[in-house]
This record gives structure tokens, sequence and C-alpha cells, in this order.
């Protein structure tokens, strides 16, 4: 029997790595426990919702996205990151628009969730601009929802790009990686 | 209206205490309701043309997409002979998914099983170690393909339904045709799917958000007060009820219970407010105000691909929001964005049941297939902003449906109604060209409630 079993031509895209640059900023180096707190402190100002605090943590290139993931197999089986379709495709004044929103009539999120993002595995590298980090983090999320006694809750890896400025560190770039190729999350009215 | 064959659930309700027609009223209970999903599943959701996906998204020989009809999942292909095919992702030997990935590409499908093998048209091609002929000796191979449902294309969106003898999909679309036409088949190349859909689960029936997509107008001026609040459509947070924008319109529906809002942008949005189209020709108003997603370019094609009168209808108030039944959104809407852009979002959603409580909404994102890169590229930023998972619009959908599902579970509660009772009653407006049931004016609940007597129709057809 000849049966065919060619399937996909590899695609171009190279399988995705977390961290890309080799320099590393090592584990317990002070710019590392610097943006490693920085992390934290952008958790904490989220899960408090203090969008303005958060918002100044923002460089105004930023770009904020999340590609969907899809289930694919034989040759193309890790390379399952598709970036022709994003769940959040923002810019700084995207965001703006989505934290002034967020102030007003926003149901999504009023009564809001409440959230824990707890933020591991974080490495880090320099960047070719001095003053810039990659930073790649684990993020699992817990939102509570009204008075739904159970969760619902996300979890992604975040790549980064932290830029020193004015003594503190501003995201510049955030790439999320979600885990789920369908979400089990109701919405993304919460940020990442 | 006739009586037709009906059923009776165990507590002795029939499908005429569920659909209230002398009221126009719908009990709550149908939200949750094990026995009454079943028959839905059968009496509707295995009877009636389903939206899968675009043929953009499948464009080479071999290659393949996984999706959803009901709860049955089904490979859909594109073979050698440019043909595209529906086939049940059930393997006829032992019920394993024959294809495991939700894309790709492959001139064979092998079952990871016992490796029974199918083409991209279903057939078989045999099961491993063909010399002891492991598919028995009871059937013969013709007989063991995949299930095959049946495909029609309308505009390259891949429809199929299990109902192979069934309703044509032109008696399905009905008058509807006209006004989706200028939505779906207005250009040469037509529409572009600009990448996988979106994917996410909400924990409420498939019906919430199913009658909403009934064009459900009024919900806008509340639940989308954020619109408003923001200066994208008419009026200010004050003036909401004063302006009501985006509530005066043309409502158009069919008995098949598809539905669409037609909108003029001035009357909707506030960057467009200023918008004067009187005195001139259509082709001016197409270039002045270009419809939702019509680059300026494939304005001639417009002439080119409908008539007079639907070109007509597209420069002046064109469809904007609708959806059809059983389980499709659309949105193709100016979306005018804060930052003052407006490049217009192209949505469909399918919603798709996972058992009575679960729903999976599926996000398709479109632009034309033969606008400019930037143009599609700014489209897909806007609809991904707008609609779907992270869409400042549909985030609110997304929390409120939840709630409405919880509601349904009581013992009291399940018995409360939902109401259908605003009707404005058809009527044809001036200079109309379409057919179908119209509704101008103020948005009513007409169209939602044809949606639910498209509903009681389908479900009293054993
Ligand atoms: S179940 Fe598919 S080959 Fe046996
Ligand atoms: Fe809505």
């Amino acid at each position: 029997m000849s049966v065919n079993y060619a399937t996909a031509a590899v695609d171009k895209a190279s399988v995705m790595r977390g961290l890309v640059s080799k320099i590393r900023v090592p584990l317990g180096s002070e710019i590392y426990n610097r943006l490693l707190e920085t992390l934290y402190d952008e958790a904490a100002a989220l899960d408090e919702r203090r969008f303005d605090d958060w918002i100044v943590m923002l460089a105004e290139d930023l770009t904020y996205t999340a590609p969907v993931r899809v289930t694919r197999n034989g040759p193309n089986k890790d390379r399952d990151v598709m970036r022709t379709m994003m769940h959040f495709d923002d810019n700084y004044a995207s965001i703006l628009m989505r934290t002034g929103r967020l102030a007003k009539s926003a149901w999504a999120e009023d009564p809001p969730s409440r959230t824990r993002r707890f933020v591991t595995n974080v490495r880090m590298a320099e960047c070719e601009t001095a003053g810039e980090y990659e930073v790649v983090s684990y993020l699992y999320v817990e939102r509570s929802r009204l008075d739904n006694p159970e969760n619902e809750t996300t979890s992604c890896e975040r790549r980064d790009i932290w830029r020193l400025a004015d003594g503190g560190y501003r995201l510049s770039r955030r790439e999320i990686i979600v885990d789920q190729s369908t979400l089990g999350m109701s919405n993304f009215a919460i940020f990442l | 209206m006739l009586q037709k064959a009906t059923f009776t659930l165990a507590d002795g309700a029939t499908l005429d205490d569920l659909v209230i027609r002398d009221t126009n009223e719908v009990s709550l209970r149908v939200m949750n309701d094990h026995e009454l999903y079943k028959l839905e599943m059968e009496r509707i959701f295995a009877k009636t043309w389903l939206l899968l996906g675009h043929d953009t998204e499948i464009p080479k020989a071999g290659d393949f997409i996984v999706r959803d009809m009901g709860e049955d999942q089904v490979i859909v292909t594109r073979d050698r002979n440019n043909e595209i095919h529906v086939n049940l992702n059930v393997c006829p030997h032992r019920g394993m998914k024959v294809c495991t990935a939700e894309t790709g590409n492959a001139q064979a499908h092998r079952c990871i099983y016992h490796g029974w093998a199918f083409r991209p048209d279903g057939s078989f091609i045999g099961a491993p170690v063909e010399k002891e002929k492991m598919h028995g000796n009871q059937r013969e191979k013709s007989e063991l393909g995949l299930k095959k449902a049946r495909v029609r294309l309308y505009g390259g969106l891949i429809f199929a339904t299990w109902n192979i003898n069934g309703p044509s999909f032109d008696d399905f679309l009905g008058d509807m045709k006209f006004y989706l036409d200028q939505l779906f088949c207005r250009t040469d190349s037509g529409l572009e799917m600009l990448g996988p859909p979106q994917r996410f689960v909400l924990p409420c029936n498939w019906k919430i958000p199913g009658e909403q997509s009934g064009s459900d107008g009024f919900h806008t001026l509340t639940l989308h007060r954020s619109l408003m609040e923001g200066g994208i459509m008419g009026g200010t947070a004050e003036s909401i009820y004063d302006n009501a924008p985006g509530m005066y319109g043309v409502d158009v529906s069919v008995p098949q219970g598809h539905s669409l809002r037609c909108l003029e942008a001035a009357q909707t949005f506030k960057m467009f407010a200023d918008v004067s189209f009187e005195g001139k020709t259509t082709e001016e108003r197409l270039n002045l105000l270009p419809p939702p997603g019509v680059t300026k370019d494939l304005i001639p094609q417009l002439f080119k691909n409908l008539s007079k009168e639907q070109v007509e209808q597209l420069a002046t108030i064109p469809p904007q929001v609708g959806g059809m039944f059983p389980n499709i959104l659309l949105a193709f809407i100016f979306a005018p964005r804060t930052d003052g852009g407006s490049s217009g979002a192209l949505a469909l959603h399918t919603y798709v049941p996972k058992g009575p409580d679960k729903v999976e909404f599926v996000n398709f994102i479109f632009a034309e297939k033969d606008a400019p890169e930037q143009v599609k590229r700014d489209m897909l930023q806007n609809a991904i902003q707008q609609t779907g998972t992270s869409g400042i619009i549909e985030q609110d959908d997304a929390d409120t449906w939840p709630q409405i599902m919880r509601n349904s579970r009581g013992a009291i509660s399940k018995t409360m109604t939902l109401k259908y009772q605003a009707l404005h009653g058809h009527e044809r407006p001036d200079n109309w060209y379409g057919e179908g049931l119209l509704y101008p004016g103020f948005t009513k609940d007409d169209t939602q409630w044809n949606w639910w007597l498209a509903y009681y129709d389908l479900m009293a057809e054993a």
C-alpha cells in the first residue's frame, strides 16, 4: 500500500525560546534584584487596581501583545505560537484607553475581580541597547469573580523588555505566551 | 399557526410552555435543561447549516482545520481538486479522533490508534498490514470512510450540515442574502481570515449569546455604555438616553431567524456626526465614507459584484451588526478608534455549545483580501481591541451571560421569563430595496423574537 503520510513542510518561523540574549544577568545580582522587585511591584499595582501606578511603569513605545496558541502536530508541533492572531494587540495609547474605561462603566470589572498574580521562574539578560533588559517570567493568575467560589485561572510566560529610565524600569515590550489554545478565562478584562 | 409535532420533557413541560408565543416570552429554564439540550443537539445542531470557517484558512491542497458542529467535531479539508470537505473527526474503526491537531496539512489522515488512514475527501485508504486485511470482510472499503457532511461555500465562508437532503443553503439564507452579499460577496477577491480564531469558553448556555445575536440593539445603550463615555458612539455620558446613538436604523430579519441592524454612520458615531450625504450620488457617498472594511480602491468593485440596489444601501445605511441562526454573530462595524482612526472591524463569532452550561466563543477576524497590508494590520488590531477575548465591547457581554446562567438554576428563578414584548411590527420604510421583515426606527425586540420563532420551528420538528 503506498500511502503518502507527508504532512506540512516545516514552517519558516523558528521555535521560540523565551530568552534570546546570551548575556545573562545573574540571579542575585543588583540589576536582577531591582528588576525582580519591579515585577513584584507591577503585580501588586495590578492586583490592587492601582492603574495609575501601573501606567507610570510603562514606556511610551510599549507594545503589549498576546498571540494565540494552536494545537499542532508533526514537523510543526513546536511552532504553535500564532502571531497572525492575538488576544491582546495593544500599545501605550490603547492601554490608556483600557485603563480609562476601567475607571468608568466597564461592567466586566465593575464590580472588580479579586486577583493574585504569581510571578516566578524569572530569567534576565542584557539587550544590545545599554540599559535595556530582556526579562522572561512565568505568570499564574487566580481571579475571583463576584460570589463564584471557583476562581478562573490562567498561566502564561511573559517575554518582556524593560528599560532603565529616570532611576526606574519601564516596560517597553511584553509578549504574553498563554498556555491554552482555548482560554478558560471568560475574558481578558484584566492585564497579564 | 399550524400546530406541529413537538416534545414533552420529563416534568410534562412542552415546547409551548418554554417558548410562549401568546405573550412573547421564553421561560428562563431553557437556559439550563439537560433534556432540552440533548434535543437541541439533535434538532438544531445536527440539522441546520453551521458556520465552520473560511476557505482562506486552508489555501493549499491537503490543508485542514478542525472545527465543531455542536458537540460533533469535524475536519475541514481541501483536496487536490480544490474541493472542500467536512468529515466527522471520529474514526470509523473504534471512535478515536482521526486528527489530533487543530490545523495543518496532510495528504492522508492516519488514526494514531490502529492506523486506519483516510484521504482529505474522507474516503478510506486502508488499514496497515494490507495483506492481513485488518478492516475485516464484512464491509467494503467504500463503506468505511469518514462520515461526510454536506458543504456549501458562501463568500468563502464554509458552511456545513448533516441534513443531507434538507433545505438548500439558499432556502436557509432566504431574503437575508440581499443584505449578507453586501458584507461577504462585494469584492473581486473577497474576504480573508487574518489568522486562526480566538477561542475561549464561557460558563453559560449557547442560547444566551445566541438570542443576543438576534440583533439585540437595546443593550448597546447600557451594557456598552463605555462606548458613549469614551466618545466613540455619539453623545456623552450625560446625554446617552437623549441622543440614543446607534438605536435608530432599520432592523431586518427573516423567519429563518437571521437578522441585521442597518445603521447610518452619522446617527451612530461621533466622528461621523458631521458627515452629510445631502445631494450626493452613490459614488460620492461611498468615497466620502466607505462602508466598514472597504477601502477607496475597492469601491469600483462594489458596482461590479453587487446590484445597484445593494450598493445603494451599502452607501447609505450599511448592515453593521446582527446574526445568523442558530449561533453566529456578525459585526462589520465602523469601529472608530479613540486615536481618531477608523479602518473598521470585521468579525464573525460562532457560539459553540459544549454542554448545557458551557459555550465556546470562537472569534473569526477578517479584512478584504485586496486591502493594503497596513489596512489589514489596523483592522486586526481594531477588531482585537473591540471584540472577542480582550475586546472592550465584548468583555462586558462575556461577564453578563454567565450571571444569567447562574440565575437559570434557581427553583423560582427558572420560572421567570425572558420578555420580548417591545414589538414594533414590520413595516416597509421608504426607498428600501431589500425584502424580509423590516423594522425601521428605534430598535425593538422583533428580530430577537423572530430568532425564538426560528428556534421553535426547528425544535418542533422531530
Ligand atoms: S480507532 Fe482509529 S484505527 Fe482504530
Ligand atoms: Fe454586546
